[in-house]
């Protein structure tokens, strides 16, 4: 052991008049110290570990859907209007600027809705003052909810007030006033309710700026939406809304924002989102205080410009994932609009591009609406399976489907196909410009490559973040976006600070939430939090072995529902069917079917018992795993494995179809469902299969479907595997 | 005393007096270190790595200011003057910006599993009977957090804070054999 040799540990104790300076004194001191930084670094690495798992589970669910969604638009771009699979899903795809907003603000009127008697929340009246928008803060405290009328005026309100504002406020700290910016809120009502209980509420003393993702995963996306935009209302110069990758339609439908206002608003529901699609599209992408702090939800890329940002028309992005179509000049003469399907008298398209022969193609075009029945009451094994097989060999001939990958690559090496003209668009330009802006991440290195883990915008390095703040004459650049431990991060010789305001994002204790203090010297000042009064009892041992527990029970559920995929797996590795493998192998073989990219090896000790010799047991340790699966009667595996699998996906397809928002759709909407998903996943789902499946739900007496007590029939559920809830320190 | 040095402006001025020196521990020579781990060790040691690794494109580097971390966090307990040694004595700067990579961690996390004296239960327990006044098998809490943060390589109040809460009973005193038990636990 290297003794250290400094002497200034024996001159400062000078003030205890014990004997402290001794030789044993000084070794037992360095002895509980190294113990001590050791016992830090294995919490530390259980800790990464856990964040790991809940973060990757996240990314690759983030993935995911862009994965599907990707597949929609490229069933959008290959098939024709009348193709049924097409029609399922091509209204999330409708652009909306074919109405004019005078017909809109009539569809979303409130006028006629009656609030009765008995209603017992909050009355809102318009112009809406600040002990307005104070009372709702308390109602919703109060767990009530606005009745629906005043939903639709408050949001109707909003929706003209963004309207006129810029893609970027500019906002100032002159007059000294302290400027409070707060990261993601995700549905977290709490933490909201925290951060106006330590901070004050908003006012014209008490600028605010709330950096995006106020909707999904939590519970009360909706009431936090209202008070944000309650206050925008009263105080428009000094509350500033920035949108996030989740004010977006699509994402709403998988992460469950969609799904709770549905539950809440059974009638109006369906206009309340439609609205809130408007109001999404019109929040303003950035602000910027003292023409010197960025403010955006995600990041920068090489490319930002936020000149260009200025001058877009924002509101084209309904959902960030998709640009928007541009009218496009064919061979013909004809033009993209005349695609759109709200025209219900298509006409057929020039015969250059390929097309699919369909079963209704040769039969008059009536509404859409009669197309689409006859075409899913039409369908048959031979139709479906030239569909399928037409789908493979467009994926032969084109590639991918369009991504923002793609798009990227093909702006670089600026290839021109003139059957994908969307890539020339200066509107593929914009489009990117929006999505770095929402989606990107910043990485340690320097460089910009794209996100591949999220599927959507960058990875942007310490290089690019000084070149853009140099372009751009700014000093400092605030995101969110991504969740930290503390609430807030610095990165790129602190150039970039996360915030991020979701205490317990992952699971109680996980995280604290923070807020940013910024005067007129534009340092930032930090006020952190932790929403449950419990968990800020918590040791920092206790509060990550509880959110380790949890990561690793959400893991062991994904573990479950590739259990076949696992098998296989294992079994390579176990030619001669021993039933055994080794760790190493137990490891590669977890990684290569998950692609998860976690530490397999670092976890093994909490996912794995006991081995023989170091040798697993896997058919033995797939059943320790302490997962309960549904009762079912289904005795297809492999579609059951399927559902745990895709899950997300399932239910993303099943709101998508449900066209009215209703939350049921029809046993035939049902199949469609499964027929899209086995298209994307390029799996074969058998119609015996699906009607197996079929006679195992309990259908409501119309033959519906209820979409909500599905997806929860076919969860799985994952226990603990210690019984122990926790040591006592 | 040094001989008083002659009129030569351009001469180098001469070495100081000849105080005693400390002892010259030779630099670390991570070339000289001969590598015991199996190649399941090494796996394992792979995937701890990369828990630490920040780079998305995987490029299996950490900061040298990790280097300890990881080091702990396999199980090993070194001081920071051992780790600073391992690692060139870098300086303060280079801890957050030089990168190490896996091939040349594995002879410096070599060279601490190889060190003697890590430190048993007992010699813990008697490192800490050392402020053990009364013989009674506590410790005055003040007064460890006290020596933890002035002696040795002095931790910091927060660490010091982390490291006693809930340690203390109503006198404030602290029974140090289960303080032991539960510092090396986890």
């Amino acid at each position: 052991m290297v003794v250290s040799s400094s002497p200034t540990g024996i001159k400062n104790c000078k003030c205890l008049c014990v004997v402290i300076c001794s030789l044993p004194a000084m070794r037992a001191a360095l002895l509980i110290q190294r113990w001590y930084r050791q016992y830090v670094a294995r919490l530390e690495m259980r800790r990464r570990c856990t964040w790991n798992i809940f973060q990757s589970i996240e990314y690759a669910g983030e993935q995911d859907q862009i994965k599907l969604y990707n597949f929609f638009g490229y069933l959008m771009d290959h098939f024709t209007p009348a193709s049924s699979e097409r029609n399922l899903i091509s209204h999330i795809f409708r652009e909306n600027n074919i109405c004019r907003n005078v017909d809109w603000e009539r569809y979303f009127c409130y006028k006629s809705i009656e609030v009765p008697e008995l209603y017992s929340g909050p009355h809102l009246s318009f112009p809406i003052t600040c002990s307005n928008a104070a009372e709702l803060v308390e109602a919703f405290k109060n767990k009530q909810q606005l009745h629906s009328r005043y939903v639709l005026q408050l949001l109707g309100e909003t929706w003209r007030l963004l309207r006129i504002l810029p893609n970027i406020s500019q906002i100032s700290t002159s007059h000294s006033k302290e400027i409070t910016i707060c990261g993601d809120l995700h549905g977290h009502l709490e933490d909201l309710l925290l951060v106006f209980y330590k901070n004050g509420l908003p006012s014209s003393d008490k600028p605010y700026v709330f950096n995006g993702d106020f909707v999904d995963r939590g519970k009360d996306s909706l009431e936090i939406l209202l008070i944000l935009f309650s206050f925008l209302l009263v105080y428009p110069n000094d509350v500033h809304l920035n949108r996030g990758n989740h004010e977006d339609h699509i994402v709403n439908l998988r992460y469950g924002f969609t799904k709770e206002v549905l539950g809440k608003y059974r009638l109006h529901g369906k206009k309340i989102l439609k609205l809130l699609q408007k109001i999404f599209s019109w929040l303003p992408l950035a602000t910027v205080i003292d023409h010197k702090v960025l403010v955006l939800h995600g990041g920068i890329s090489d490319t930002t410009d936020l000149h260009l940002i200025s001058r877009v028309d924002r509101h084209k992005y309904v959902s960030a994932l998709r640009p928007p179509k541009r009218k496009r000049q064919y061979r013909s003469g004809m033009t993209e609009s005349d695609l759109e399907d709200d025209d219900p008298t298509s006409k057929p398209v020039d015969s250059s591009r390929r097309r699919v022969h369909s079963l209704t193609h040769s039969s008059s075009t009536g509404t859409r609406h009669e197309v689409q029945r006859r075409s899913l009451q039409g369908l048959n094994n031979r139709v479906t399976c030239s569909v399928e097989e037409e789908l493979k060999e467009r994926r032969r001939q084109a590639g991918l489907s369009q991504s923002y990958g793609d798009l990227r690559n093909s702006l670089a090496n600026s290839d021109s196909d003139p059957d994908s003209g969307e890539l020339l668009d200066s509107y593929g330009d914009e489009w990117k410009q929006i999505v770095d802006m929402l989606w990107s991440d910043p990485m340690p290195q320097d460089g910009c490559v794209p996100n591949e883990v999220r599927g959507g915008g960058c990875y942007w390095g310490p290089d690019v973040t000084e070149e853009v703040l140099r372009r751009h004459n700014l000093t400092l650049l605030i995101r969110s976006h991504e969740c930290k431990q503390e609430g807030y991060e610095f990165c790129h010789n602190r150039r970039v600070l996360t915030i991020f305001s979701a205490s317990n994002y992952y699971e109680v204790g996980s995280n604290r939430g923070a807020y940013i203090r910024m005067g007129p010297d534009l340092v930032p000042h930090f006020i952190q939090y932790q929403a449950n009064r419990a968990t800020r009892a918590l040791t920092l041992r206790q509060s990550v072995g509880r959110t380790e527990r949890s990561a690793l029970r959400a893991l062991r559920e994904k573990l479950f529902a590739h259990k076949s995929d696992l098998i296989s797996s294992f079994q390579e590795y176990d030619p001669e069917n021993t039933g055994l493998i080794s760790l190493g192998h137990w490891a590669c073989a977890m990684e290569a079917v998950l692609r998860l990219g976690l530490p397999w090896r670092v976890l093994r000790s909490q996912l794995v018992g006991d081995t023989l010799d170091g040798m697993l047991d896997y058919q033995l340790w797939f059943r320790e795993l302490a997962i309960t699966e549904p009762n079912t009667e289904l005795s297809n595996a492999s579609l059951l494995e399927t559902m745990y699998k895709h899950h997300s996906n399932l239910e993303t397809i099943f709101r998508i179809i449900d066209t009215d928002n209703s939350g049921l759709i029809s046993f035939e909407e049902f199949r469609q469902t499964w027929k899209l998903l086995s298209s994307h996943l390029q799996t074969e789902i058998s119609d015996e299969a699906i009607s197996d499946l079929a006679v195992s739900i309990d259908f409501n007496k119309d033959g519906s479907i209820d979409i909500n007590e599905f997806m929860e029939a076919f969860r799985l559920v994952g226990g603990d595997l210690l019984q122990n809830e926790g040591d006592p320190h | 005393m040094a001989p008083k040095k002659k009129e030569e402006p351009k001469e180098a001025p001469k070495p100081k007096a000849p105080e005693p020196e400390p002892v010259k521990i030779p630099e670390f020579n991570p070339t000289e270190v001969v590598l015991e781990f199996t190649p399941e060790q090494i796996e394992d040691f792979k995937d701890a790595f990369q828990l630490f690794d920040r780079t998305p494109l995987n490029e299996m580097k950490i900061t040298y200011g990790q280097c300890g971390d990881v080091i702990r966090a396999l199980g090993q307990n070194p001081t920071n003057a051992e780790i600073m040694y391992v690692l060139g004595k870098p300086k303060a700067e280079e801890m957050a910006t030089k990168m190490l990579d896996f091939d040349s961690f594995l002879p410096i996390h070599q060279h601490i599993c190889k060190a003697k004296d890590r430190g048993t239960y007992e010699d813990f327990v008697e490192g800490l009977r050392v402020f053990d006044k009364l013989g009674d098998g506590t410790v005055m809490g003040a007064e460890l957090r006290h020596v933890l943060a002035s002696l040795g390589e002095k931790m910091k109040e927060d660490e010091v804070e982390q490291l006693m809460t809930n340690q203390e009973d109503s006198n404030g005193c602290v029974n140090y054999e289960a303080f032991v038990k539960h510092v090396m636990a986890s």
